[in-house]
């Protein structure tokens, strides 16, 4: 016991051997290791030690310069491209967090049950065209992207996108990791409030599936993961407050404010209404593969400045 | 050179006067080379670090904001090898020779001494530099400063940039690592070292 502490005590002393040569410690820390190096002689030997390093060292002749330095005309305040690559480097790393950000926004709207207003219609149409001919699982890259003012590589590199987006930057992955695990989980959890044989959507293709197969039949099972605000709107055309899907209260108020202060949104969501979450599907798509572009040549340009202020 | 001329000097400087400035280099460069040898351990690395810094801080004089010149621009160095050994590290290729460059012994002639006293001070000049590439560069760096180059505490805290407990610790923390590394190699040391290390009464 007391010799643990007396243990510790010297551990905690010997750490002030460097400032105790230097004279750097207080007069009180001083007084306690010179009261320590009186009974300590591992501490003495160090200290001897220390002050022979210490001794070599300063005992280092300064070297010759082999020439003068002197600058033999004034320096250019800036070199030309070094500062454009910077600029470009520093956009990019601007353009790749507000990216990241969007995609944030959206997959959070996305969970909130609030489809992006505008963002949703502009995306709209393109989404429903796609639409048509396919019941295929979601996911299928490609036109809609291109309001990223990004081109994209064809179909299925998608994944391959999502995947390279991984490794690269630090902002992407979490967001797209987890849109997807939280989303089964709300499906999962919904009890489906009243009535619908619930086809329990499990996934996004199924929950598609069957909001378009039949608009009209089974009001809308509150399958999706998302609220699906659309689909309550149209069960509900006369926007009644406090749609059955929600269980949080903030949801449900978020989406009845959404419902009742745009009349108008009903109406645009009858022809959108079935693609809404396919919508959002495709911002969140298009986000993180613009993420993932972005964040790529980035680290691209990035490596570029590296290596020429070699 | 007096005090009051290299303030002068650096008035001078601020203005664009070159000839101001290189008065400052000639007053600076060897121990500015001198740290950049140290740190990169390659005469060749040192000279166009040194070249370097002092280009950066012709570029810079403006943010010399008082305190001690010389801590301004050795620190001005110290950065310039930290960019340099960053640069040896994104070159896996050279970094072999780098490792290689940084134990390398740096030839101090000294001219007054015989060659017995010569040869041992060059074997425990390459222990030196040795003992100094263990160590991480920012302890290195404190080290050098402190013992080689004899910057008090105050000057080091401007130097590094940091607080003057952290330069405390960094110190103490190289030091304690130069005096492993050579107490593990004191067989091979000259003979001063070792009695020096085994003399407890001082």
């Amino acid at each position: 016991m007391f010799e643990a502490l007396a243990r510790i005590r010297h551990r905690r002393l010997r750490r002030d051997l460097s400032a105790y040569l230097d004279e750097m410690l207080s007069p009180g820390a001083r007084r306690r290791l010179d009261g320590h190096l009186d009974t300590c002689g591992a501490c003495r030997q160090e200290l001897a030690e220390l002050r022979a390093t210490r001794g070599v060292l300063s005992d280092l002749p300064l070297a010759q310069v082999p020439r003068s330095f002197a600058l033999a005309a004034a320096p250019q305040p800036v070199e030309g491209l070094r500062p454009a690559a910077r600029r470009l480097e520093f956009g990019l790393r601007l353009g790749t967090a507000a990216a990241a950000f969007a995609l944030a926004v959206v997959v959070i709207g996305d969970f909130a049950g609030l489809p992006g207003g505008e963002e949703e219609e502009e995306a709209a149409p393109v989404a429903m065209q796609r639409h048509e001919g396919e019941v295929v699982p979601g996911i299928v890259p490609a036109p809609t992207m291109e309001g990223e003012g990004r081109v994209f590589a064809p179909p299925m590199a998608d994944e391959e996108e999502g995947v390279e987006v991984a490794p690269t930057p630090e902002e992407a992955p979490p967001e797209l990791g987890y849109a997807a695990p939280e989303a089964g989980d709300i499906a999962e959890e919904e009890p489906t409030p009243e009535s619908a044989p619930a086809p329990t959507g499990v996934e996004v293709p199924a929950a598609r599936g069957a909001e378009e197969v039949a608009p009209e039949a089974t009001p809308a099972p509150p399958i999706a993961e998302e609220p699906a605000a659309g689909a309550v709107e149209e069960v509900t055309p006369e926007a009644t407050p406090a749609p059955p899907v929600a269980e949080e209260p903030a949801m449900e108020s978020l989406i009845s404010e959404d419902a009742a202060a745009t009349p108008e949104a009903a109406v645009a969501e009858g022809e959108g209404a079935l693609s809404r979450e396919d919508v959002v599907r495709w911002l969140e798509i298009g986000l993180g593969a613009g993420v993932g572009v972005l964040a790529l040549s980035w680290a691209l340009v990035l490596r570029q400045v590296r290596i020429r202020a070699q | 050179m007096v005090v009051a001329d290299e303030g002068k000097l650096i008035e001078s400087s601020r203005q664009g006067d070159l000839a101001a400035f290189n008065a400052l280099v000639e007053l600076y460069q060897r121990q500015v080379y001198n740290l950049c040898l140290r740190m990169l351990g390659s005469a060749e690395a040192a000279d166009d670090t040194t070249q370097e810094a002092f280009v950066a801080a012709y570029r810079r004089i403006d943010s010399f904001r008082g305190g001690s010149f010389r801590a301004w621009v050795l620190r001005i160095a110290a950065n310039a090898s930290y960019d340099e050994l960053r640069r040896r590290r994104s070159r896996p290729a050279s970094s072999l020779e780098a490792a290689r460059e940084a134990g390398t012994p740096i030839d101090l002639a000294s001219p007054a001494a015989g060659p017995e006293e010569e040869a041992l001070r060059r074997e425990l000049n390459l222990h030196l530099q040795r003992g100094l590439a263990t160590l991480p560069p920012e302890q290195r760096l404190a080290v050098i400063l402190r013992d080689v180059h004899g910057l008090s505490y105050e000057e080091l805290a401007q130097a590094l940039g940091c607080s003057q407990g952290t330069v405390k610790s960094r110190i103490a923390r190289g030091r304690e690592r130069m005096r492993r590394y050579l107490m593990a190699r004191r067989e091979l040391l000259p003979r001063q070292f070792r009695l020096e290390g085994e003399d407890s009464h001082v």
